[in-house]
């Protein structure tokens, strides 16, 4: 029996008693607020964890430890890593127009859970709303940085032959969506990208469009 | 722990039955981490393992990976060509060669310094990066874990982050040394009443588990609730022989905790605000006037300072050498590379455990390699887990 496995029991114990959400933890730890001083103690420490209620929820939504602990996360691109695949992709993070890729990505830093050290925080790991809402907007304004460099960028190159976006008709290539994302391109890269581009109101913002939705679904999830 | 459980999991199982007359949800879960959360509406063990079946290699996909976490980029075209190429039966020694290849280069020092920094939560200055780059060094040069905690010289290293290299350099003033348990940096971050900030990083750090970490049999003292440790309730201060009562016990059981944290703290504790090792005990108390802390606030005269019950220490390289040898923090550092590998948030902050089954193999190889670090990462780096999806 581990800890969270308690903390699970605990809590389904609890509710079976009541309707009303009990915070304890229902372990040997006390319950959060429990350890805050008052006017006849000489200690005020925090003491709270894990809501027993998220981590049911977690637990019920991707399944037990022996599970999950043996698969893949979901974790979010680490804020420096996003700017070096950005880097890699052609994007210049030191762009100063306020609406370039480089500027949004500069200033969002905070939204997109970078560590506070000062404060003993460290990066946050998890997707939030507006971590990913802020990276959508970057790859959106990033797209035609990407499209123009992606037949220069060194990375991408085979035997010197540059990786190509898309050809004279407007098709999306294989070797450019793998230079993209970092895998080689499926059938279904392949259409979803032809796809984007044909349903747009032109070629040029059919291929912007292919190429933020892209990097938004290659880069969700690091 | 076991038996608490146990004990903790009978009553809440009664206490559902008395209320509701239905089933309590049982987990079948144990230390070694089986048959978890059956009872949580995740599932029956079948299903979980049928999934598990049904995950398939993916090497590709694992290269991705490998690359933005130890390398902090994209892999090139060449090496996603060359595994996607491979045959099915070379696959895997393509992959292996490739990530071999990312942990020699220069960014890995760097990826190093972000996994460090996240792990101690600290960093950003010379002073703060000071344990982090150490461990990140022992990791770039594949050097002991358990460094950590037994290195004796050259543990504050100074990190150059253009040429992502290490410079060795031992750490400013007196104190004796002890891996990063004596980095002037971390006890500056950490330091608060008692040092017990230090303790518990110490503790969440590397042990992975919250206090209270030493359970025992229920015992009355006369509070509301039990005694549940194993040292003697009796062995740390109460206002008898100290100023804070730590066997206060008429709202929850301090001890619980503190029985361990008390035997610990001391030790860090002439530390002071900047993290400068004083030849007296230099952390202040949460007494009006915060008057600095005493021994006998933590222990009573006679009581020895200690690891856990039955694991004495005299000194901070004690505690380390004690630290080394304790087969648990060996195999939270296993974990916490784990988790890092699969893209798991923190396995203290948010319960994000590794059931000992599944590093088992790991964890055991790791011991005996000599607790090397780059090799640990290599191993975990090219398992079946990561490379299945």
């Amino acid at each position: 029996m581990n800890r969270m496995s308690f903390i699970v029991v605990a809590a389904a114990a609890l509710a079976g008693c009541s309707t009303t959400p009990d915070e304890s933890t229902g372990e040997n730890t006390p319950p959060p607020g429990s350890t805050s001083g008052g006017e006849d103690t000489t200690f005020d420490h925090m003491n709270d964890g894990i809501s027993p209620w998220e981590l049911v929820d977690r637990l019920t939504k991707e399944g037990p430890p022996r599970y999950t602990s043996h698969v893949h996360s979901c974790s979010k691109v680490r804020y420096a890593t996003l700017g070096n695949v950005l880097r890699s992709v052609g994007v210049n993070t030191d762009a100063t127009d306020a609406v370039s890729a480089g500027a949004l990505y500069r200033g969002g830093a905070n939204a997109m859970g970078s560590p506070n050290y000062a404060n003993r925080i460290r990066e946050n790991i998890g997707i939030t709303t507006s971590g990913a809402s802020r990276m959508f907007d970057i790859f959106a304004a990033a797209a035609p940085e990407v499209i123009a460099a992606i037949p220069t960028l060194a990375r991408c190159q085979v035997g010197g032959t540059p990786a190509t976006l898309f050809n004279s008709s407007d098709q999306c290539e294989p070797s450019g969506i793998a230079c993209l994302i970092g895998v080689p391109a499926t059938a279904d890269h392949l259409d979803l990208c032809n796809l984007t581009i044909s349903g747009a109101s032109t070629p040029d913002v059919g291929k912007r469009l292919a190429v933020a939705a892209l990097l938004a679904a290659a880069y969700t999830c690091e | 722990m076991k038996k608490l459980s146990i004990m903790l999991l009978a009553t809440a199982s009664l206490a559902a039955s008395a209320c509701s007359g239905g089933d309590a949800a049982g987990g079948g879960d144990d230390d070694t981490g089986s048959g978890s959360g059956s009872g949580s509406g995740s599932g029956s063990a079948d299903e979980w393992d049928q999934l598990l079946g049904q995950r398939e290699y993916d090497y590709n996909a694992a290269l991705k990976t490998a690359a933005l976490r130890l390398t902090g980029d994209l892999p090139t075209m060449d090496e996603i060509n060359q595994v996607a190429t491979a045959t099915a039966e070379s696959k895997a020694t393509v992959y292996g060669t490739i990530v071999r290849g990312y942990l020699d280069r220069p960014t890995f020092a760097r990826q190093m310094m972000v996994f460090w920094r996240d792990t101690f939560k600290m960093g950003g200055t010379a002073e703060m990066d000071a344990a982090p780059a150490f461990a990140a060094q022992l990791a770039v040069e594949n050097r002991s874990y358990l460094e950590l905690f037994t290195a004796a010289q050259n543990t504050c290293p100074t990190y150059d982050a253009t040429a992502m290299t290490f410079t060795a350099a031992a750490c400013p003033g007196t104190a004796p040394t002890a891996g990063v348990l004596t980095d002037p940096g971390a006890m500056k971050q950490f330091f608060g009443n008692f040092a017990f900030r230090r303790v518990r990083w110490v503790q969440e750090t590397f042990d992975c588990l919250k206090f209270p970490v030493e359970v025992g049999p229920a015992q009355d003292v006369g509070g509301a609730s039990p005694y549940l440790g194993v040292w003697p309730f009796t062995s740390i201060s109460g206002l008898e022989t100290g100023r804070v009562d730590f066997q206060d016990a008429s709202a929850v059981v301090c001890a619980n905790c503190h029985q361990t944290i008390n035997h610990v703290a001391p030790l860090f504790a002439n530390f002071d605000m900047n993290g400068a090792y004083q030849n007296q005990i230099s952390v202040p108390t949460p007494l009006d006037g915060a008057p600095p802390a005493e021994l006998t606030d933590y222990l009573p005269a006679g009581e020895s300072l200690a690891w856990r019950f039955g694991k004495p220490v005299a000194d901070l390289p004690s505690l380390g050498a004690t630290m080394a040898a304790d087969p648990r923090i060996a195999q939270c550092g296993v974990a916490r590379m784990w988790n890092w590998a699969l893209g798991k948030t923190d396995i203290v902050d948010t319960l994000q455990e590794v059931p000992f089954e599944t590093i088992q193999s790991q964890v055991e190889t790791f011991a005996a390699n000599g607790h090397k670090l780059k090799d640990l990462i290599f191993a975990v780096y090219t398992s079946d887990d990561f490379v299945k999806f």
